[in-house]
């Protein structure tokens, strides 16, 4: 029997079909393992006092962040539940972008039916130029560093603005963008405030060693994974959920090719002796 | 029920337009690919003049009369594009680069020198304690710390007796960074596949309506 060649459109269209589409369609429900790491996160932020202020922010590109929003949703839900302050700094043009897409997406605020008011329960700031030297400024003093909100409305006339003077008033800053090594360093490193970053896969192979030099202080998750994780703790199914059917599929499917080309591999061996 | 928001249309057709490169390089892509681009550089463009806007507002209102001498460095990084007075410019990157050096030193020396060296140290210790599969986490991470710290040590090739040993260890440095390379690689896979998985359910769900 003649083994047929295989176009390489063939391929992805049989990938795109079995791994991409089909769990769009009928939600697998696929099983995957809970990490300890995300365990903690939940309870950390679970631990945290009722009222107090949670910086969401860093630096990094739209597309790529996508995936640490995974985790992110379900982790600014548990907040939301708490009444926990959300305060977004940006250090990336793009991150204005996401960060509020964070919070439409949680569907927190009253317009969504949720209990969260702009100003009194979260507040976007502008993009902040000039990392790191502009986040240890914000840091040392808050508003002299950001004087209004992203909307040009000075923080001196929202209630929460208000509250918010330097690094002592936050509990706790979430990173859902690339570079977390910056937050490290400056906002746990140097000043001790606990981190978590719900990372993108490509990143938490090479962030991941810094939860090692701050035990109990530095935490991460892997990628859309984490993110599946999360939403299994809040009890929602979201990207992440989505996401991890398409990748078990990938995983089957991608062995299935391997067994494929084992086996052609071995027929055509088989041929060439038999030539002989 | 199929999407009536026109931006949803447009986010769907831009989707199905980028995924077309996997049949191979056509002008549907370039479309994609280029608004993509200049929607990202108009981006960056309206958020940094509105940056100017919110962070100037302290001097406008007299509040922070000091920020003047950042409005005038920022003016000067703008002769960049005149050639005849691009000097002018090197004097906020001094500036930029010397701040930013100085800090990230700073920072740097504190989590990635010594922050690392206490975590090996305390990582050696809890090799002999916790239960056996904790002691085999310890263990491979504080040998595989080591042995790629050794690969770089070792980078020149040393003659004579002992070079064996060091050839052995030079050798087994280069598989931790091998594994360490395969793990990225891995990972970025995963990364993209679900990046792809997820615009794909936009598609489905948020375009077409199901699920």
């Amino acid at each position: 029997m003649k083994i047929p060649e295989l176009k390489s459109q063939y391929v992805w269209a049989t990938i795109m079909i079995l791994c991409y589409i089909l769990p769009g369609f009928v939600p697998l429900g696929t099983p995957f393992p809970m990490s300890t790491t995300t365990m903690k996160i939940y309870n950390m932020i679970q631990a945290l006092p009722d009222d107090s202020i949670v910086v969401i922010g860093g630096s990094g590109v739209f597309a790529f962040d996508l995936e640490s929003s995974a985790g992110t949703i379900p982790a600014i839900k548990i907040m939301a539940q708490k009444h926990i302050k959300i305060v977004n700094l940006p250090l990336a043009t793009e991150a204005v972008q996401l960060e509020k897409y964070l919070i439409d997406a949680s569907r927190i605020e009253k317009k969504y039916g949720g209990t969260y008011e702009y100003g009194v329960d979260w507040i976007q700031l502008p993009y902040l130029a000039g990392a790191p030297g502009a986040l240890v400024s914000f840091l040392n003093d808050i508003k002299r560093t950001c004087p209004t909100d992203v909307y040009g409305t000075p923080l001196d006339q929202m209630p929460l603005g208000q509250r918010l003077k330097d690094y002592k008033d936050i509990v706790l800053w979430i990173c859902p963008h690339w570079d977390f090594v910056t937050i490290i360093q400056y906002v746990t490193g140097e000043r001790k405030i606990p981190s978590v970053s719900f990372a993108q896969s490509a990143a938490y192979s090479t962030y991941s060693p810094y939860m090692m030099t701050y035990p109990d202080k530095v935490f991460m998750t892997n990628g859309f994974l984490g993110g599946a994780q999360m939403e299994y703790l809040v009890g929602m199914k979201g990207l992440g959920h989505a996401v991890i059917d398409g990748n078990q599929v990938f995983s089957a499917v991608f062995l299935i090719f391997v067994v494929l080309g084992n086996v052609t591999w071995l027929a055509n061996k088989e041929k060439k002796e038999d030539k002989k | 029920m199929i999407s009536a928001d026109p931006w949803v249309w447009v986010s769907a057709f831009l989707t199905i337009c980028s995924f077309t490169l996997l049949y191979g390089d056509n002008k549907l892509f370039r479309l994609a690919e280029y608004t993509f681009t200049s929607v990202v550089i108009g981006h960056a463009v309206v958020v940094g003049l509105q940056t100017l806007n919110t962070r100037f507002y302290p001097l406008f209102t007299g509040q922070q009369p000091l920020l003047i001498i950042s409005l005038v460095l920022g003016v000067m990084t703008l002769f960049i594009a005149w050639r005849k007075y691009a000097w002018i410019a090197s004097i906020p990157f001094a500036v930029i680069v010397g701040i930013g050096a100085g800090l990230s030193m700073r920072a740097a020396i504190t989590t990635d020198i010594f922050g690392s060296i206490r975590a090996t140290i305390s990582e050696t210790g809890k090799i002999f304690i916790g239960t056996p599969t904790d002691q085999v986490g310890y263990l491979i991470r504080v040998v595989f710390t080591l042995g790629a710290m050794v690969y770089f040590l070792f980078t020149i090739f040393v003659k004579g007796k002992g070079s064996g040993a060091v050839s052995y260890l030079r050798t087994f440095g280069k598989y931790v960074l091998l594994i360490y390379l395969g793990l990225t690689l891995g990972n970025s896979a995963m990364q993209y596949s679900g990046l792809a998985t997820s615009a794909i359910n936009r598609l489905i769900r948020t375009w077409l309506g199901f699920g």
